[in-house]
């Protein structure tokens, strides 16, 4: 990977991803975005959407097929793959160890101690026997030991329970602040997302529909409610009927003039209604 | 295994196969107190020296027979070594970390793709080449307590992988191979297979034609006082030969002298008429062929130049598929 344009982490051009050969369907097709450096990047988008290729990409662990990806060398990056996937027949100080010898220079093993604490699991545990949560930490735990720049992190959160998912969330945040540590993380819990991410990217079926801070991307939107009636100059990005009443959240053209109550949606209510519609209006 | 002086990626490898390491020693371990208590205990009770120095078949002496019985499984190691790195490598080396997905783990560190393939080939090298010294110490710490047979000889294929360096371009072939079949397999128990499988092929290719590499000797002499070769050499066919000089098939007379009346009955009529029948067609001549002893190194060498050449080709694959995948 080459060296990115100042300020930007990570920048897609024409990015594309095809598996299993010729014949083999693309899991990404068509991508450009960049990243700003420091952001913390929500990576949303229904399943089969191209994540997890954009995040393995991204890693290095996979060549595009098309395109180019450019981000921070090996050695500035950190991946959290989706299954966590961790040596079963080393301990868990064995697994920090392994962090220490395949990170010279970099590695902090007190940022690393700080996210396996709390976890209920000594360090000569074999990792083989930690339950799902507990290896969420520990990968985690590699991940930002190794005091990387950009943090990649797929579905990071997916099998902790809602106190433990709380208490990293905030140990990640308050890290990648302190730090201004780039990270971008996938994930289907929405609610997980509202209120640590600054920026928003969304798939669907292998393209950007979406793109930016969510500051922006809330901004550019509106909630309307009121009777039913034409939505024209915005973009309708959904809409639902309930007799003669009409909610419909659109991307604004111009000030929205009308019989409607208006409102900005929150990022739940905004990224719902992209994932309803990912075919419907584009980015 | 003590890891305390590696570092970095091979510090990672041996502490990830450190149990397949310990197992490992604790195998060479036993083979090297059986043998060794077999010595003593046959040292004890010394065996007649042979009348002819070589041929003679071995006494009746339960540790005698032990230890040649143990001898055999221990130059069935050697030859067997080589396919069993190759398992090793290609299975729970390489195709695991493919199939459990914790190269995504090792590949996004800080070092490269190349260099986490190649801390673990050598790893897996300098294991192996030690499993094989190891394997030859111990047959030989046997074989100088058994005398001379045709199971010890240099041509026999336990003492040949037992005694030369065949056996170290062998399991450099094997780590080349199973890295490259485990790359491109990912799955641990079929890579093991295969690499098993291409390491097997190429070691019974080399079981069949290592004799063709030089070619044999050949000494003549008269029917039937026929040329002798030593003990010491190996031999690899005889024949007979028509005054023109070409191989006379002996079927040619077998065949005709089973259909002679009487030869089921008549005592050394079989003979009789075979001798005829090679009167008759003029073959006068007996032939062996065999290795000198002096071919040994040179085969030798030779199989291991072949060997090594496929180990670096295996081994420029499976960097070279390594490189293809991973950016």
């Amino acid at each position: 990977m080459s060296t990115t344009t100042e300020g930007i982490a990570l920048r897609a051009d024409h990015l594309g991803m095809k598996y299993g050969g010729r014949r083999g369907g693309w899991a990404l097709r068509e991508c450009a975005f960049a990243l700003p450096a420091g952001r913390i990047c929500a990576l949303v988008g229904p399943n089969g959407a191209g994540k997890s290729t954009l995040l393995a990409l991204a890693a290095g662990l996979l060549r595009p097929t098309e395109g180019t990806l450019d981000g921070p060398a090996r050695d500035d990056l950190a991946y959290v793959a989706q299954s966590k996937p961790l040596h079963p027949r080393l301990t868990v100080a064995d697994t920090l160890r392994m962090g220490r010898e395949l990170n010279p220079g970099r590695w902090d093993e007190t940022a690393a101690l700080r996210v396996i604490e709390g976890g209920g699991f000594s360090s000569d545990t074999l990792v083989h026997h930690l339950s799902g949560g507990q290896r969420t930490r520990v990968a985690l735990a590699l991940a930002l030991g190794k005091r990387a720049g950009l943090l990649l992190l797929d579905e990071p959160m997916a099998d902790l329970d809602p106190l433990a998912r709380h208490q990293l969330m905030g140990l990640l945040m308050s890290d990648a602040a302190e730090r201004g540590t780039t990270v971008v993380m996938s994930s289907h819990i929405l609610t997980e997302l509202e209120g640590s991410c600054d920026h928003l990217m969304l798939l669907a079926r292998g393209a950007v529909r979406l793109d930016g801070a969510v500051d922006d991307l809330l901004a550019a939107h509106t909630l309307l409610r009121g009777p039913v009636g034409d939505l024209a100059p915005h973009t309708v990005v959904d809409t639902r009927t309930t007799g003669r009443q009409l909610t419909a959240l659109v991307r604004r053209e111009g000030p929205v003039e009308g019989p409607w109550e208006t409102s900005e949606p929150s990022l739940e209510e905004l990224l719902l209604a992209h994932l309803r519609h990912p075919e419907g209006a584009a980015a | 295994m003590s890891t305390l002086a590696l570092k970095g990626p091979a510090w990672v490898t041996v502490r990830q196969y450190r149990r397949t390491l310990w197992l490992a020693l604790a195998l060479a371990l036993l083979a090297l107190a059986v043998v060794a208590g077999l010595r003593i205990w046959t040292a004890q009770d010394p065996v007649a020296p042979a009348e002819d120095g070589v041929w003679i078949a071995s006494p009746y002496n339960d540790g005698y027979l032990k230890l040649r019985w143990i001898l055999e499984y221990v130059g069935f190691a050697a030859i067997a070594l080589p396919g069993v790195v190759a398992a090793v490598v290609a299975g729970p080396m390489v195709a695991r970390e493919y199939e459990s997905g914790t190269y995504q783990l090792s590949l996004t560190q800080s070092v490269s793709p190349t260099e986490w393939l190649r801390s673990k080939l050598t790893v897996a090298t300098a294991f192996a080449a030690l499993a094989a010294l190891a394997v030859m110490g111990i047959y030989w710490l046997g074989r100088l307590g058994v005398r001379q047979g045709w199971d010890y000889h240099w041509g026999h294929p336990g003492t040949y992988a037992a005694s030369g360096i065949t056996v170290f371009a062998h399991v450099l072939a094997a780590v080349a191979v199973g890295a490259l079949v485990g790359q491109l397999v990912r799955r641990t128990l079929l890579a093991m297979s295969l690499a098993g499988l291409v390491t097997g092929a190429v070691l019974a290719a080399f079981s069949a034609y290592r004799w063709s590499l030089l070619s044999t000797e050949r000494v003549t002499g008269p029917l039937h006082s026929g040329p002798r070769i030593t003990p010491d050499d190996l031999h690899m066919g005889s024949g007979m030969l028509t005054p023109a000089g070409t191989d006379f098939d002996p079927s040619i007379c077998w065949n005709e002298v089973q259909q002679a009346p009487g030869v089921d009955t008549q005592e050394g009529l079989w003979d009789k008429l075979t001798n005829q029948c090679y009167v008759r067609n003029g073959v006068t001549t007996e032939y062996v062929e065999f290795h000198p002893s002096s071919h040994l190194w040179p085969t030798q060498l030779i199989e291991t130049g072949i060997v090594l050449a496929l180990a670096a080709l295996a081994a420029l694959a499976a960097f070279r598929v390594l490189r293809a995948r991973h950016p």
